[in-house]
């Protein structure tokens, strides 16, 4: 499964930044890892979705060499970047919820 | 627009450089998971998928902001101009030439009209002008002005002041100065702070023991006193009044007015007193200052206007006053405002000349360069096709010929401010720098933040008039065909929008060369105008007698020892003397022509023993003014001819008697003198005069003006004549000297100015305008080669091609002329105030223009049609 709706990309990028800064690669191993293998992330998503959170200042970015003496782009949660992702994970449960409660089979609500 | 371009280099190396980190950690992981390189490089390439794709993405996430699109969009344009160099640089040269004109222009008659003199806090400063029976004054009387100063409560404060021309006696000798009394509120209406000293008081204003106060310029200090530090305290003689000098006014203060170069401001009561003056002071009906306020907090323009015309309803009459309807009037103060001079007068007239001037050359200007921009835009044609193809919009493809003149006239814009900055410094060394008063006129044009923002507002006029030709053409084309046709293509219709541009042009060249043609006539006749008397070798020195002399008949003593004195200098032909020199403003008197006749309206001077022979003129009748006249009892007059005839027709008119409003006695007729201009250049054509001799009624001393006739050169003559002068009584000092011809030029050089800057505007639109003809001539010849090359092939002579081309032009060419001839005539009979001898019809302007635009237009449409009569017919058929 490669597509994911819109914006929720994001969210995972930045829940996955909790633990700790990280570069593109982990990032987009972290999510498929963590996904069970079900999301796999495209670069050519992965990366115009870090831009766009960079830009919008809930992320921020920098030039580190990596455990394995590679330079990478590491980025990191900002103050605001946390704060956002506290509101999408409550969004995400009301969503959940209320797909579950659509979905489930008739008769079994209560 | 290079920094932009860096950063953004450094934005997409550095996303190629974690694309490329991004790669290696995927291949190193299946690496170290086991699998061969070889298979590792492949399955994470696949992978990764498309790279370009992935770099376009997140590059797209930064790019597409508006500044940032308009930047790349300027880039383009730049970049498009540099291809073309040659035509980029005449396209800026052109604008920048008519916007740096144009500023120059704005920035003099802005610094004219609109900016306050120097060291004036001008904000919410208004000038009252007196109107009586619907006639405006500047001034009004100091009774008037204490009435409404007390009675407003919207102008908080207010002032008044009278121009003086002091002689300043220091140690070292009498000096002629300009100067001002003025009420004690006078600088602190115009917030004007002494920087040593202070300003006088209220109580000061009266004349009291402890005597006159004076506050002088910077510039006094610094040439008479030497910048002594203990100038506070020390006392001067002004007019032979002794005065203690208070404070000194900061640097650049020279007076409220344009041009004033005052040095000098004595309180305005306490000096009519000094001078015996306070009952003239005191006349209600008489104007004799100026008045300006400052609008309190808070009060518009309009409510102190309300207030001021109630005000001025209530204001007491003056015994025997018989005005109907008052009031008073409130403009913006401006340096000129409340000047009577000539350039204040005229100054809203100028303002609109200019204006149409600077729009119709700069319409001009842009016509030529959007036609320019035209004719590369049908050869990029192609490339626009290609790009509408891609699928760019209209909106996109009009926003790159908008950059493209955004560029242009961005960088017209910093070569006009440079421009303008060069040539405000030089013309006012080209200007005669005097009124006809003898005021040194200091002149700054430098533009101000005002004006350069006027010059930005052109550019952008201009950008949007040269970008929006091509930019309509690019979208109203259907360019489908453009994409068939070879690189060579012919493309289809001949440009009526080019055409158009180009008659457009030559039809305000006519209009600007007829405008600058008659004014041009104008001045010849002007200047040209026989003034009944001889204007050559004649020297006019004012000197200043207020110190010399006491009283009336002592002037008129000391002003013949001086022509006695005169007349032994070797060289001087000729002496004489008169209260007012000619070009200057002389008396007005009604004089009755007899009962039931309306009055005639007569300048009076009073003049010196042999007025007529000094200037020249030989009596039809009677007499000169000689010294003889105050023996024999009578005061003797001379009138001109017309005069005598209109008052005495058919009989002689010496030996008669004429009441005039100035004396108590009639004065007799000694003399008749032809008709002539004796007051110099004038609206009001066949005026009359009576020349009065001073022996029998002495002008109080002043102001007086010697006439020497000189046979000699001017070097030698002038060095001697101040010697004689001084010889006689070294505290009348000379206040200026010039010739008659720099006398009568100061009327003049306002109009000689603006005929000149008319014919470099109307030069100029010339040569543009033709330069416009050749390119749009050359460029349709260019175009329509395969044409000719096909009909040369069939036979037609170079004659014939050469012909139909050059007839073709010339169709333009008439109808812009008829066009401008129309506009012209149109602008004439508008202007028809200011022609001087010449009707706005005038035939020889006319013939002059037509014939000149017709042959520059020949030659521009000649030459490409020489060229195209020489086309070899198989280069341009095979260039199909």
């Amino acid at each position: 499964m490669s597509e994911l709706l819109q914006g929720t990309l994001d969210m995972l990028i930045l829940q996955t930044l909790r633990w700790g800064p990280a570069h593109g690669y982990s990032i987009a191993q972290a999510i498929r890892a963590g996904s069970r293998d079900v999301f796999r992330v495209e670069t050519g998503s992965l990366y115009p979705a870090l831009h766009r959170l960079e830009k919008r200042r809930l992320v921020r970015a920098e030039w580190r060499t990596s455990a394995n003496k590679q330079r990478a782009k590491y980025y990191r949660l900002t103050p605001a970047g946390r704060r956002h992702l506290t509101r999408e994970q409550s969004r995400w449960r009301q969503l959940v919820h209320a797909v579950r409660a659509l979905m489930r089979p008739r008769g079994q609500e209560g | 627009m290079r920094w932009l371009a860096r950063f953004r280099r450094r934005r997409d190396e550095e996303i190629d450089e974690e694309l490329e980190s991004h790669l290696r950690m995927a291949i190193q992981d299946r690496i170290e998971r086991g699998e061969p390189p070889d298979a590792a490089r492949r399955r994470a390439l696949a992978e990764f998928g498309s790279r370009t794709l992935a770099k376009e993405a997140t590059r797209s996430v930064w790019t597409w902001t508006a500044i940032e699109q308009l930047a790349a969009d300027l880039q383009i344009g730049v970049r498009v101009l540099w291809r073309a160099p040659a035509l980029s640089a005449a396209a800026i040269v052109l604008i920048a030439l008519v916007i740096g004109g144009n500023t120059t222009i704005f920035s003099m008659v802005h610094s004219i009209l609109a900016k306050p003199a120097p060291g004036v806090a001008a904000d919410r400063l208004v000038t009252l002008g007196w109107v009586t029976d619907g006639d405006e004054h500047p001034d009004g009387s100091y009774p008037n002005y204490l009435y409404v100063s007390a009675a407003t409560t919207t102008l908080r404060p207010m002032l008044a002041f009278a121009f003086n021309r002091f002689i300043l006696t220091t140690g070292d000798g009498s000096y002629a100065i300009q100067g001002v009394t003025a009420t004690a509120s006078y600088f602190e209406t115009l917030a004007i702070r002494p920087i040593k000293g202070r300003t006088f008081t209220d109580r000061e204003e009266r004349l009291d023991a402890s005597g006159l106060v004076a506050v002088i310029s910077q510039h006094l200090w610094r040439e008479r006193f030497a910048e002594s530090a203990d100038i506070i305290g020390r006392t001067t003689v002004v007019n032979g009044h002794v005065a203690t000098i208070v404070g000194v006014a900061p640097p650049d203060f020279r007076g409220v007015l344009f041009g004033e170069g005052s040095d000098i401001w004595m309180p305005l009561v306490a000096y009519a007193e000094a001078d015996g003056a306070r009952a003239t002071l005191a006349d209600r009906a008489a104007p004799r200052v100026v008045t300006i306020g400052r609008l309190a907090p808070g009060v518009s323009l309009t409510a102190a206007q309300a207030e001021l015309a109630t005000i001025a309803r209530q204001l007491p009459r003056a015994p025997g006053d018989a005005w109907r309807s008052r009031t008073i009037q409130l403009f913006p103060y401006s340096a000129t405002a409340a000047g009577d001079s000539l350039v204040a007068q005229r100054g809203p007239w100028f303002l609109a000349m200019f204006s149409i001037i600077t729009g119709l050359t700069l319409l001009i200007v842009c016509a030529n360069v959007a036609n320019l921009m035209l004719a590369r835009a049908v050869v990029r044609a192609r490339e626009m096709a290609v790009r509408r193809s891609f699928g760019a919009s209209h909106a996109r493809i009009a926003r790159i010929f908008i950059a493209e003149g955004l560029a242009i006239g961005m960088a017209a814009w910093a070569a006009a401010a440079l421009f303008a900055f060069w040539t405000t410094r030089a013309i006012p060394r080209l200007m005669k720098p005097f009124d006809g008063n003898g005021s040194r006129i200091a002149f700054d044009f430098t533009p101000d933040w005002q004006v350069l923002g006027y010059a930005m507002l052109l550019a952008l006029a201009g950008t949007a008039l040269v970008s929006a030709a091509p930019a309509i053409r690019a979208c109203r084309h259907d360019l489908q065909p453009l994409l068939k046709a070879g690189e060579q293509g012919v493309v289809p219709g001949r440009s009526s929008v080019s055409t158009g541009l180009v008659v457009l042009q030559l039809a305000f060249s006519v209009l600007l060369l007829t405008t600058a043609g008659l004014a041009y006539r104008s001045l010849a006749m002007l200047t040209a105008t026989d003034l009944g008397f001889d204007r050559d070798k004649l020297l006019l020195v004012t000197i200043n007698t207020r110190a010399a002399a006491r009283t009336a008949p002592a002037n008129v003593a000391l002003l013949d020892a001086m022509v006695e004195r005169l007349r032994t200098v070797r060289g001087v032909t000729a002496v004489t003397y008169a209260r007012r020199p000619v070009q200057a403003f002389w008396w007005m008197e009604p004089v009755s022509a007899g009962a039931g006749a309306a009055p005639l309206v007569v300048e009076r001077n009073e003049v010196g023993p042999g007025y007529l022979r000094a200037m020249g003129v030989a009596p039809i009748a009677g007499r000169d003014i000689d010294a003889h006249d105050a023996a024999r009892g009578a005061v003797a007059a001379i009138v001109n001819q017309r005069l005598a005839a209109a008052l005495w027709p058919g009989q002689p008119a010496v030996g008669r008697t004429l009441q005039l409003r100035a004396y108590r006695e009639p004065v007799v007729v000694a003399g008749v003198a032809p008709d002539g201009l004796y007051s110099g250049y004038r609206r009001q054509s066949d005026p009359n005069f009576v020349l009065v001799s001073a022996r029998h009624a002495p002008p109080p001393p002043d102001e007086m003006t010697i006439y020497v006739r000189y046979a000699s050169s001017l070097d030698e003559a002038v060095p001697a004549i101040g010697r004689a002068l001084r010889a006689v009584d070294d505290r009348a000092p000379i206040v200026y000297l010039r010739t008659m011809d720099e006398q009568l030029a100061s009327l003049t050089w306002l109009v000689d100015a603006l005929a000149i800057l008319l014919g470099l505007f109307a030069g100029g639109s010339l040569l543009i305008a033709t330069i416009g003809q050749y390119a749009a001539m050359a460029f349709t010849m260019r175009r329509r080669m395969r044409d000719f090359g096909v009909r040369i092939a069939l036979g037609a002579s170079t004659r014939d091609i050469a012909s139909s081309v050059v007839r073709e032009g010339l169709r333009v060419t008439a109808a812009g002329l008829a066009i401008g001839a129309a506009l012209g005539l149109a602008t004439a009979a508008a202007l028809r105030s200011m022609l001087f001898g010449i009707t706005p019809t005038d035939a020889r302007t006319y013939a002059g223009v037509f014939a000149l635009l017709a042959a520059a237009s020949l030659v521009a449409c000649y030459l490409p049609a020489h060229r195209a009569a020489r086309i070899d017919p198989m280069q341009a058929l095979r260039d199909e």
